[in-house]
């Protein structure tokens, strides 16, 4: 096993200015999967800090439960990085080879099919058959990329977002296109397990296409995509997230939603990384407030603190140590006594993983969780939209 | 042309395949089917009183290395044996099992004749063995011609066989003869390890008895476990069912848990969502059972039952079962 | 200790409509993913487990052009302190035997006390690869191991059979050990693990010294081509014993089931 001072051959503590670290708290008392594993921020820096060798952390497999949410770095008051040293330990980790099955297959995956499903390159425009999308494949060019990604790409589930935009774009008339079967892993969740050469082998895909094809932005269906578009491949266009140019459409009054409509009461999941880590929370919410019929309504936990779904950090392929409830467990239960009808997405991963909870609590019929491209469309079209 | 059928057996009874082995030879050489029994002294009676009437003639060795399955004893056995053969066989035919992997190829090297493994169909044409396997994950088929060589081998792959053996009348003569094997053979079996109690590795099943929500409660399981036991099989679940604490997480199957690939995989009220059904999709075969005739798993499956899993599953234990006498 | 391994590069066929080149016997690779054949994963990471455990080297070895380095390159990264690989035209859609002639090949005068391969591969699974070098070098072999202990001159090894039973078994070195999946859990390899091997050399042979000449290898290929299968579920109608019926029919028919 390679030695955690072998990153650049300094110790995490010298990396990463851990001297600072008051040991306060805040970071641990901040993390989402602190409620429910062992994973502990605090004590991560205080062992790297302490033991003669910090090799110790190495030992520690609860570093898979982290979600890459950034809840504890962006809690710090000596603005240090916590959420690094994670992805630091998971590094050194992912050298000496031995990490979760699961996400080995993810990573493998990724490499082979470019994509963390395990599906062939070959499946991923088959959620596109039968509909309008335009793609480069077909000689469709356009100065904005939507970068589909792998997961509304081949999730049957997920894919609803995919098809969701795919219409509203069309009868919207909005110019764009994708990249069809080209398109690959953005890498985001390669990076945060902690595989930078995964991520990079990746990356310089894309963005080989991206500048061949000379994009002048990028709009993306996942959150997660367009974070890593915007804080780690060092674009010089913009990247933005669907919500973002739906809430555009709306005020411009393009989106053209029916006129009758059976009153629903929404409360709108806050991503992680659409929300806490790019600051995005105003836009979904008056995408939802222009469809005619949203009540929307406010979790308890929202925006900044917004309950973390446990789908990001590679953790949609790490099972966690975590005991007891998940959080989208809470969160559905939570909604529920709201009162609420629907939880409205804008993240394939927070869609898989409360979807995935309304069924382990029992909950069909009781509750529904849509994207909130489905929620537009279904107003658009009239049409009921189920799984 | 004689056709050598070299017999699995153990503790006393002959493998199922065996019967199959001897059928598809007695097919490729219109009956002049020799039954090879190579056991531990003292039990070749027994085995080739199982034999009567499915060969012309049983060829039994006795020795002592061979009480238990050595691999190394029944390749320098059979090689002894073909190559002093009054009529040498124009086939030898074994099964791609365990122990066909093992003595096979090392008969082939020995006697330097052509052969093949896995075999699902076999044919003579004038006097070439012609194979067919299934190869590149079941996806494609090919045929292989055993060029025109005085001696060929082939396994078959067990359960291949699609007509049931018809029963011969023939009264089987039994030849019994020796073979000298070196005393030291470099190889020696030491014991026999049982299926380990309690430790489920699902992975290593042949056949999964799968349950999802459909199932709806901890106790309706047994609907599964029944069928499981009544088929030899291993009961798995997906996801939610460990998340509801029904099943321990070893069961699970899918993208968090284990990804399996058994001969037979069989769906109880299992949708098919994704993260199943990437897990198991490359089952050898997939029969799924659910209430929804839009259950993404029928997409997935080889057959489907739309239908109430509490009427058909106990339905199919009661028919094994009644197979299995 | 003088420990070899044998990998061997495959398609990964999920989800891919496979075609048949125009001779109308080899498969069509082009546009497929490729990858170290599963089963030799196993037989890398016991080797390497082993070397670790005994002390001594290993040498990978694998049958293949050049793309197939690739999986050459995996062994050096988990710790192969040599990688061989033998490639000729005139084994271009070889059977089993001319393989084995050229792992034979291959191995030339080394004389290794261990030698791992998987036991079979994704793409023909023959199986027959492992048992046919023993014997061309003249030596044991076993096949099917899901356990195995070296002590000393000798090898102890857990055979799989079916039904999840095992057979121990005792081997003298040296010897030939074809491995099954699930005997330990390869680890993974980074991206960055890969990259530094690829700064490592791979000695390159060719088909001097390897006897294609056996009679073993009178195989011929005369077809290659889809199955007769339908697409889809096939929907079983009926009451549910008449179902059940079907099933029983349907799991003989799997084989080795019942």
């Amino acid at each position: 096993m390679p030695k955690l001072s072998d990153i650049e051959g300094v110790t995490l503590a010298e990396r990463f200015e851990l001297a600072a670290c008051l040991q306060c708290g805040r970071c641990t008392g901040g993390c989402p999967m602190s409620i429910r594993s062992p994973l502990n921020s605090r004590k991560f820096l205080y062992e790297s800090l302490i033991r003669e060798d910090g090799e110790a952390l190495l030992e520690r497999e609860e570093v898979w439960d982290c979600t890459s949410c950034r809840t504890c770095s962006s809690r710090c008051p000596r603005e240090l990085d916590p959420a690094m040293v994670m992805r630091a330990v998971r590094t050194v980790k992912i050298e000496g080879g031995r990490i979760p099955k699961t996400l080995m297959d993810a990573m493998e995956s990724s490499l082979k099919h470019g994509n963390p499903w395990g599906r062939s390159r070959m499946k991923r425009t088959a959620w596109a058959e039968g509909i309008t999308v335009n793609s480069i494949e077909e000689d469709a060019e356009s100065e904005r990329l939507w970068f589909v990604g792998c997961t509304p790409a081949y999730d049957p589930r997920a894919m609803g977002m995919a098809k969701a935009l795919a219409r509203i774009f069309e009868v919207a008339g909005v110019d764009y296109t994708t990249l069809g079967s080209e398109e690959v892993c953005c890498g985001s969740e390669m990076l945060r397990a902690g595989e930078e050469g995964l991520f990079e082998e990746l990356s310089e895909v894309n963005k080989e296409n991206f500048a061949e094809l000379e994009f002048a932005e990028v709009v993306a269906t996942s959150p997660h995509c367009m974070n890593t578009f915007i804080a780690d491949y060092g674009l010089d266009i913009p990247v933005t997230h669907y919500t973002q140019l739906l809430a555009a459409l709306a005020a411009e009054g393009k989106l053209p939603f029916g006129g009758e409509s059976e009153e629903v009461k929404v409360a709108f999941h806050d991503p992680c990384y659409l929300g806490k880590q790019n600051s995005i929370y105003d836009a979904p919410r008056n995408v939802l407030k222009a469809v005619p019929g949203v009540e929307l309504v406010e979790f308890a936990r929202s925006r900044e603190r917004s309950l973390c779904c446990e789908g990001g950090g590679g953790r949609m392929w790490i099972e966690g140590m975590g005991e007891g409830e998940r959080n989208a467990q809470i969160r559905v239960r939570d909604a529920i006594e709201m009162g609420v009808d629907v939880i409205a997405t804008a993240c394939p991963f927070c869609l898989l993983t409360l979807e995935d909870a309304v069924k382990t609590t029992g909950s069909e019929g009781k509750i529904r969780i849509f994207d909130i491209a489905e929620i537009v469309v279904n107003s658009i079209d009239g049409s009921e939209r189920s799984e | 042309m004689s056709v050598w059928v070299v017999c699995e057996h153990r503790n006393g009874a002959l493998r199922e395949v065996t019967y199959e082995l001897l059928a598809h030879g007695a097919a490729l050489c219109m009956g002049a089917v020799t039954a090879v029994i190579l056991a531990g002294p003292g039990e070749g009676e027994a085995l080739a009183a199982l034999i009567n009437g499915k060969a012309e003639r049983t060829l039994l060795v006795e020795d002592p290395s061979m009480s238990a399955f050595n691999g190394t004893a029944q390749a320098l056995a059979l090689a002894s044996l073909a190559e002093g053969a009054q009529e040498p066989p124009k086939a030898i035919l074994g099964a791609h099992s365990a122990a066909g992997m093992d003595w096979a190829p090392t008969l082939a090297g020995k006697l330097s004749c052509p052969a093949v493994t896995d075999a699902v169909a076999l044919s003579m044409e004038g006097d070439s063995l012609t194979a067919t396997r299934v190869v590149y994950g079941g996806k494609l088929q090919s045929k292989i011609k055993l060029g025109g060589a005085k001696m060929v081998i082939a396994t078959i792959r067990p359960g291949s066989l699609e007509d049931e053996p018809k029963a011969a009348s023939v009264e089987t003569s039994i030849e019994a003869t020796s073979v000298s094997l070196p005393s030291e053979l470099g190889k020696r079996f030491i014991a026999w390890v049982e299926e380990a109690a309690g430790d489920v590795d699902i992975s290593q099943a042949d056949i999964l008895v799968s349950v999802g929500r459909g199932i709806q409660d901890k106790e309706n399981i047994d609907v599964a476990e029944a069928l499981a036991e009544a088929l030899g099989a291993t009961v798995s679940c997906s996801r939610p069912v460990v998340d509801m604490n029904w099943l321990p997480k070893e069961r699970q199957v899918g993208i968090s848990g284990k990804t399996v690939k058994p001969k037979v995989y069989i769906a109880l009220g299992i949708s098919g969502a994704f993260q199943h059904a990437t897990a198991m999709k490359d089952s050898a075969m997939i029969i799924a059972v659910n209430k929804d005739p839009k259950a993404p798993i029928f997409q997935i499956a080889h057959y489907g039952i739309v239908g109430d899993l509490f009427k058909v599953a106990p339905a199919l234990t009661a028919a094994v079962r009644a197979a299995k006498g | 200790m003088k420990i070899a391994v044998f990998v061997k590069h495959v398609p990964d066929v999920a989800e891919a409509d496979l075609e048949v080149a125009a001779d109308g016997r080899t498969l069509k690779g082009a546009g497929l993913p490729f990858e170290m054949n599963e089963w030799d994963r196993f037989a890398l990471e016991e080797a390497v487990l082993i070397k670790d455990e005994v002390g001594g080297d290993l040498t990978a070895f694998l049958i293949g052009d050049e793309a197939a380095e690739e999986s050459l390159r995996r062994c050096l990264a988990v710790g192969a302190d040599r990688a061989v690989r033998l490639w000729d035209e005139a084994l271009s859609g070889a059977n089993p035997f001319e393989i084995a002639a050229a792992m034979r090949g291959a191995v030339g005068d080394d004389n290794y006390d261990l030698i791992l391969c998987g036991a079979q591969s994704s793409d023909y699974g023959y199986g027959m690869g492992g048992p046919l070098l023993a014997e061309a070098l003249g030596i044991n072999s076993v096949a099917l191991v899901n356990k195995m202990k070296v002590e000393g001159s000798k090898v102890l090894v857990t055979r799989e059979l079916e039904g999840g039973w095992g057979e121990e078994v005792e081997v003298n070195l040296p010897a030939v050990i074809s491995i099954q999946t699930g005997i330990n859990e390869p680890r993974y390899v980074s991206i960055l693990g890969i990259k530094k091997a690829r700064k490592k050399p791979i000695d390159v042979l060719d088909g001097a010294g390897v006897d294609l000449s056996s009679e073993g290898g009178k195989l011929v290929v005369e077809s290659l081509q889809a199955p007769p299968l339908g697409e889809g579920a096939e929907f079983l109608e009926g009451s549910p014993e008449e179902v059940a019926e079907r099933c029983l029919a349907l799991l003989k028919e799997a084989g080795g089931v019942l």
